[in-house]
């Protein structure tokens, strides 16, 4: 079952509707982004260059770092009375990156995440608990909107409270599960605890998983822990949030929404694309966006693409599973941060050094971040309390501007392992 | 004179951690007057008192140890019921607040420990020399 029968439309018939969005796209940006048309000028391309889907790689790219330039509204194309949703991820220096939505923008919006749950074999009998935290994250909103799109019912339950999503998944029925994959896993830790026939209480017949790195193993053990199917979905909010592509049933990989988004693997050190099959650096342009169209945005995720039919049907693109990063990102409890934005919050805390390390690990399958600051004479004191000030304002700084829950660790100075005189910033235990 | 130089040493809620420091205490000859330890959950600071702060400032930095050096002051222990709370009536009801206080003992006296607002701490002895409080010039 598809949702819109261009999921197994003919490859010529796909690219077809590709070139002349891309067209459109390329247009719009240049005559209404002064930050395109710049960079278009100083290279000497015109849009009507742009004759084939193969002329993308003349394009520039744009990077997190171009949208922060511009932040807030900055690289929109539409005005502030056509644009009717804002969401944002993290940001450095408490200014997040942030990302509009015009009425059609919602629409296609709607319409990817209704090819995501009709992929994991939802319809409008079915009954989706989301999982996923409802905000400013494109998670929570935008499986909501996917879900009523396809006239399921859902249950916005929203992230925490382990023992109340699970009473409410049994209470109520659910038979879809969206939420991260740690955060399921650990709820059905939880529900285990009643004891080993605990899945007879729940009605789940399959889960829609993202917004975390999944090795095969934890698919496998989230998926046998709820004795269900196991789709896993792709995207970010600089894109459009959830729905850039999800996996089937026949597979593993993941099949991309090409009608709206443009793929392409590209080396991250040249910026050379790669041919098919290859694995580097996933770049995606959006076809459809109106408020925020983006050239070539460097999403930092590695992967490979592959045109190789599916059993399904299908007859788009399939990606396969994130297999890490091109940069230093770390994704914690699926919210993405980088060392060097938790670097700037302990920088601006009054009286800390910059003597710190990073310690990400796992504590059951939850994700569990800690932050060694090492003390300094400067923010010694005699009283403790003065002391576990520094710790909590490190900490809400963390919260307000990333949305990372840490725990902040005082240790001797010097105390932090170097390697080779050179401080080891990160730990990141969660990897085998 | 009255400023007694208390040690505030940072200590990581760790094994061992307390000997760090007092072993370098004694290797370095340094006699512990006082030494009290308050805790939370992740970190500790031992509140000491040495006969010689700067030396113990010095070898303890150059162990890597976090310390800043307070003053405090100290009135002898009177041997009667009620001499700790004349001194403390005494300070509250002139408005001082104190922020903490212990006791120690030396070979044949004691005293009272008192750590109040630094801005006070003339003020504080002041009212009690009034007060004939016999305040210690060193410990």
């Amino acid at each position: 079952m598809t949702w819109n029968k261009i999921e197994s439309a003919r490859r010529e018939d796909i690219e077809k509707v590709q070139l002349s969005r891309l067209k459109d796209t390329v247009e719009r940006v240049y005559s209404l982004t002064p930050f395109y048309k710049e960079k278009f000028d100083e290279i000497g391309l015109k849009p009507e260059d742009i004759t084939s889907l193969d002329d993308i790689s003349k394009l520039p790219f744009t990077t997190k770092k171009d949208l922060r330039a511009h932040y807030p509204f900055g690289l929109f194309t539409v005005p502030m009375n056509e644009v009717v949703r804002v969401h944002s991820s993290s940001g450095t220096t408490g200014k997040p990156t942030v990302v509009g939505y015009t009425k059609a923008d919602m629409d296609v919006w709607d319409e990817v995440m209704a090819r995501v749950f009709t992929m994991a074999g939802a319809t409008s009998e079915d009954i989706v608990h989301n999982g996923y935290g409802y905000g400013l994250f494109t998670g929570g909103l935008g499986f909501h909107n996917g879900a009523e799109k396809i006239g399921a019912t859902i249950i916005p339950a929203s992230g925490g409270m382990t023992d109340r999503q699970l009473m409410l998944m049994r209470d109520f029925g659910a038979t879809i599960l969206a939420a991260t994959p740690s955060f399921s896993l650990h709820m059905a830790e939880v529900a285990k605890k009643t004891g080993s026939n605990y899945l007879k209480d729940y009605k789940l017949k399959a889960g829609i998983f993202g917004a975390e790195p999944t090795s095969s193993g934890l698919k496998k053990e989230v998926s046998e822990a709820w004795g269900i199917d196991y789709h896993e979905v792709y995207g970010l909010s600089e894109i459009i949030g959830p729905g850039i592509g999800c996996s089937c049933k026949e597979s593993e990989l993941l099949h991309v929404f090409e009608d709206h988004f443009y793929f392409e693997i590209i080396d991250s050190q040249t910026g050379e694309v790669k041919p098919e099959g290859e694995r580097g650096e996933l770049v995606i342009t959006p076809l459809t966006k109106q408020a925020l169209p983006l050239l070539r945005y460097r999403t930092g995720d590695i992967t490979s693409i592959t045109k190789e039919p599916c059993k399904c049907g299908r007859t788009m693109l399939r990606m396969e599973s994130i297999i890490g990063r091109a940069d230093d990102m770390l994704i914690i409890s699926g919210v993405n941060v980088y060392p060097s934005q938790i670097e700037h919050v302990i920088a601006n805390t009054e009286g800390v050094t910059l003597n710190y390390q990073i310690i990400a690990e796992k504590k059951g399958h939850l994700d569990k971040l800690e932050i060694h600051v090492e003390v300094s004479d400067d923010i010694m004191s005699d009283s403790l309390g003065e002391m576990a000030i520094i710790k909590k304002n490190i900490q809400s700084a963390l919260l307000n501007n990333l949305y990372i829950n840490a725990n902040v660790i005082l240790v001797q100075p010097r105390s932090l392992a170097r390697s080779e005189g050179k401080a080891v910033r990160i730990i990141d235990k969660r990897k085998d | 004179m009255y400023r007694i130089k208390q040690l505030s040493i940072f200590v990581e809620n760790k094994t061992g951690q307390i000997t760090d420091v007092t072993t370098i205490l004694s290797q370095n000859n340094l006699s512990i007057k006082s030494i009290n330890l308050i805790d939370s959950n992740d970190f500790g600071i031992l509140r000491v008192i040495v006969d010689d702060e700067q030396k113990a400032k010095k070898v303890l930095d150059d162990a890597g140890i976090s310390l800043k050096i307070s003053d405090v002051f100290a009135v002898a222990i009177d041997d009667h019921i009620g001499s700790f709370n004349e001194v403390v009536t005494l300070l509250s009801s002139n408005n001082i607040n104190i922020k903490y206080t212990y006791t120690i003992s030396n070979n044949h006296n004691g005293a009272f420990i008192f750590k109040v607002n630094p801005n006070n701490f003339n003020q504080v002895i002041d009212i009690l020399q009034k007060n004939n409080i016999n305040i210690l010039k060193e410990i």
